[in-house]
């Protein structure tokens, strides 16, 4: 099912992670979707509002609602599970209008997409790695892209599901499995060194995994992990799942 | 006036010995572990957690006439009941009690509300001794340290300082760490206090309206030894420790210890609905803010708290910035939930990444993350923000809603990444470069490169 | 009696401003109770259980337990324990004393059980069983012994906690504990220590 699809680009992504945005184009082109990239997208307002600054960030959140309101599109896609719940969150906390919950129910982070709204199939290239996955706290807990490990209930694994018919993948995990890397935005200048130990533990986890890369979907835990990596001199690197689908399709 | 220290920066104290960080993150990381297996090994275990969740709703809901119910029945049972609007109010309570039976002598099982009261330091400066009988709550009690975990208050020590420790106050041998020895002897010192106390007082789990019975678990017995040794027993309870009924109870009893600590149950769960013979009881029922939690509908969840400690054990930041950190009797999320208001430096609502783990993890599911980032909210409402939030906040709001400034801002920044020497920036960069490497920099934004590939040819499959 | 009268209004009149839904139910528990599971699978059960909370389960192959038991209280008291009983036909060489203090030389105390929990070994003991034998016993004999024994009949155990409400005697001014294995604690560098303030030992006759 081909739809036409707007992609919601965080503006960490757009300014510090373009390839991840380029892949998510590319990927979602390849699929045979019509994707389009509509103007004068700000920042969601998530480094305000979880600072607790809700005055801070209504500006730039209903910039962002603006520039989605009245685009026409069958879906909205976001490589940034976290951007992706705080803008949903952020719209509504500033914006009850039909207009905007028309724009709030468009909403998909790219995983779930893949996986819920237009499944994919059809990899063609082989990617013959191992890659340690890392599940991001907010798009596992808050946008249920897989059960956490806290949890008894159902289990699933919408990442997984949509990374494992690629052709030579293995996948694995870091122990413990899902724990915070240790970001959380502004967490990591106001809590430096809880911060910084959090993402070397987790950096550390991965790299035990013996994987070539850790994958993830959400940028903002790359980069952190990314910059751990480097300082730690670890033998792994960091990949978006984007990135990873669009090298296989 | 003296203001406590930021979370954050007796953190990075904690955090200086990273060997203890990683035995501290470790020994607890084991208890999430222990629980993980003991819930899974309960089919119904979600399912438990949703009425947990309900159960302690209903109650909180309906807590007036819970209340009354549980004190007529208590009552029918000769049990004498008090009331405390405040900490100070419920250490007199406590006080006025013992010296009518001219108590000299008082051995307490585990409370975490006479902690928040600070009874101990009352009682003992009106001459009373008082001995905590939980052999970790007695470990800091020597140590003359608070307790850094709801549950097992002394995880912070380790086996030698608990060695030396005892050896200093209790004359074990030099060099005795071994914890069976160790325990052995705290069980004779206890022993001896057991048999001369006046009287004994406990917390309470839970309290029972339709029975007038309170419950009071432990593993190891000193609840109970230290209650049917006295003729006299005191039981001091929040207001929300309140159940309807048995049934409910049974819910957040099958949840309590395999949450905790990844038991089935406590070795002892004992149900007191009257005194034994010849004896008397006391409850004192204590508010001290909890009916200020009840105002704001938010926080008020954070008072179905069963006080399993779960969500300690779960905490990234808590097992890597220990229970001393918190500025608040109790630590980790239910400790920022409960005390963020109580925090003169008004940082603990930041000691959190919003990772919602403790709200998975928590037997009847209080929203932990959501209440820790209303905090945050409030705080900011009250100009109460830390780390220069207050100064730098409105101008990264605006900077973030102008994409021209944004892309001016940060194609500087990435300019700077790319062409300064990153040992050059370090310095500038703060806590991110202090520990981590600064981000490797593209060239351009996706912005721009979309501009140049895509805004004017539209519908072109291939991505160069 | 209640007291402070005054501080009980001005907490009620506090939570007449809660914030919290009034509408919130008390949810239906009734589909928690246990349908039928046969009495050997419950045994079974209840010895893992037991086992869990490093408790011991004591029962024969021919099922007499209450000889067996009898032979071992022999034993003991030639060994020169101190032993009393509140178990029928079980007879210690110690008597219920005037003082619960003068209870701490108890080495081995024997008790009836009410009923047992199989999910997590659970043993109910109640003011009936701690009166058994018409001596008034002090609530204490069970945590103050060094060695606690239950006699617990086969037939008296459920599957969870939520089928426990039904068997539980807790009246007016009454007293009832569930026990779950000896005391212990974990308390120093979480290494299990059994023997904490109570029995050091658990051992289930079931008959």
């Amino acid at each position: 099912m081909n739809m036409k699809i707007a992609l919601f680009i965080p503006c960490l992504v757009n300014q510090m992670m373009p390839d991840v945005a380029i892949a998510t184009l590319s990927l979602l082109e390849k699929l045979g979707h019509q994707v389009i990239f509509p103007q004068g997208q700000t920042c969601c307002g998530q480094p305000m509002t979880n600072s607790g600054c809700f005055n801070e960030a209504r500006n730039t959140t209903l910039k962002l609602l603006n520039a989605f309101k009245g685009v026409e599109c069958d879906a909205i896609v976001c490589p940034a599970a976290s951007c992706l719940v705080a803008a949903k969150e952020n719209f509504h906390e500033f914006d009850q209008s039909q207009e905007a919950l028309d724009v709030i129910n468009k909403l998909y982070e790219l995983t779930e997409f893949l996986h819920d709204i237009a499944p994919i199939s059809g990899f063609k290239n082989k990617f013959e790695h191992t890659i340690s996955l890392q599940m991001s706290c907010h798009g596992l807990r808050m946008l249920s892209l897989a059960t956490p490990s806290e949890s008894m209930g159902p289990q699933f694994n919408k990442v997984e599901a949509v990374l494992q018919s690629i052709p030579g993948i293995k996948i694995v995990y870091p122990a413990p499995r899902d724990e915070c890397c240790g970001f959380g935005g502004t967490f990591a200048v106001d809590e430096g060194a809880v911060s910084a130990k959090m993402g070397k533990d987790k950096a550390h986890a991965h790299a035990a995994t013996h994987a070539q890369y850790v994958v993830g979907f959400d940028p903002s835990c790359l980069l952190h992990l990314d910059g751990m990596i480097r300082r730690q001199l670890l033998p792994i690197q960091t990949r978006h799942i984007a990135q990873i689908i669009d090298a296989a399709l | 006036m003296y203001q406590s220290k930021s979370h954050a920066d007796n953190a990075t104290i904690f955090c200086r010995d990273e060997n203890r960080v990683d035995w501290h993150s470790k020994a607890l990381w084991n208890l999430r572990e222990k629980r993980d297996r003991a819930a899974a090994s309960v089919p119904e275990w979600e399912q438990l957690r949703q009425l947990g969740s309900e159960i302690k709703l209903h109650t909180l809901s309906h807590l007036g006439d819970y209340l009354c119910q549980f004190e007529q029945k208590c009552i029918e049972n000769g049990i004498q009941v008090h009331w405390a609007t405040d900490a100070s109010e419920h250490n007199q309570i406590a006080l006025d009690i013992l010296s009518t039976h001219s108590v000299k002598k008082l051995v307490k099982s585990k409370s975490m509300l006479t902690e928040e009261c600070h009874l101990n330091p009352f009682l003992e400066k009106h001459g009373i001794e008082v001995i905590d009988t939980d052999l970790g709550e007695r470990i800091i009690q020597l140590n003359h340290q608070p307790p850094s975990h709801i549950v097992v208050p002394a995880i912070h020590m380790k086996k030698e300082e608990v060695g030396e420790l005892f050896h200093q106050k209790l004359n074990t041998p030099k060099g005795e760490s071994d914890p069976t020895r160790l325990t052995r002897a705290a069980r004779k010192h206890l022993r001896d206090q057991f048999l001369s106390a006046d009287a004994a007082m406990t917390g309470v789990n839970m309290a029972i309206a339709d029975l007038g019975a309170v419950v009071v678990c432990t593993n190891e017995g000193n609840a109970d030894m230290g209650v049917n040794l006295p003729k006299l027993q005191i039981h001091s309870m929040g207001i929300d420790k309140i159940v309807p009924d048995v049934d409910s109870a049974m819910v957040l009893l099958r949840m309590l210890a395999r949450n905790a600590i990844g038991q089935p149950i406590t070795t002892y769960s004992s149900f007191y609905r009257g005194s034994k013979v010849n004896g008397e009881m006391h409850i004192i029922i204590v508010d001290n803010g909890r009916t200020d939690i009840m105002q704001d509908k938010i926080l008020a969840e954070s008072l179905k708290c069963i006080r399993c400690g779960g969500c300690l054990n779960t905490c990234p930041v808590y097992r890597r910035s220990g229970g001393f950190s918190y500025n608040y009797t109790i630590p980790g999320p239910i400790g920022i939930a409960v005390g963020a208001q109580h925090d003169d430096s008004n940082t603990i609502p930041w000691a959190c990444t919003l990772c919602g783990s403790c709200s998975y993890v928590c037997p009847t599911k209080v929203p932990l993350d959501k209440i820790i980032a209303h905090h945050r909210r409030l705080k900011a409402q009250q100009g109460k923000l830390p780390f220069g939030k207050k100064y730098y906040m409105p101008a990264v709001g605006k900077l973030m809603s102008s994409p021209t400034l944004l892309n001016c801002a940060m194609a500087s920044a990435r300019l700077a990444l790319n062409v300064i020497p990153h040992r050059l920036i370090k310095p500038l960069s703060g806590a991110w470069g202090q520990y981590r490497e600064l981000p490797v920099s593209p060239t351009s934004s996706f912005d721009t490169w979309y501009k140049q590939h895509r805004a004017s040819n539209k519908g072109q499959n291939n991505v160069s | 009696m209640s007291h402070n009268t005054a501080s009980k209004h001005a907490i009620l009149a506090a939570l007449g401003q809660s914030s919290i839904n009034q509408l919130n139910q008390k949810p239906d528990l009734s589909s928690l109770k246990s349908t039928s599971i046969l009495p050997s699978e419950l045994i079974n059960r209840f010895e893992k259980g037991l086992t869990s909370v490093t408790g011991e389960l004591i029962y024969p192959d021919n099922g007499n337990s209450i000889d067996l038991l009898k032979d071992n209280v022999a034993k003991l008291i030639h060994q020169g324990m101190q032993v009393i009983s509140l178990v029928d036909g079980i007879k210690g060489n110690q008597l219920m004393t005037t003082h619960p203090h003068e209870l701490k030389h108890i080495d081995y105390a024997i008790m009836p059980a009410r009923f047992a929990v199989a999910e997590n070994g659970a043993i109910w003991v109640d003011s009936e069983q701690l009166n058994g034998l018409n001596a008034k016993t002090h609530r204490v004999l069970p945590f103050i012994c060094e060695n606690l024994v239950l006699v617990l009949n086969k037939d008296n155990i459920v599957a969870t906690m939520h089928d426990a409400p039904a068997k539980m005697r807790l009246h007016v001014g009454d007293f009832g504990t569930f026990i779950a294995g000896p005391s212990k604690t974990a308390d120093i560098e979480q290494a299990l220590v059994v023997g904490a303030h109570g029995a050091f030992s658990l051992k289930v006759y079931l008959i």
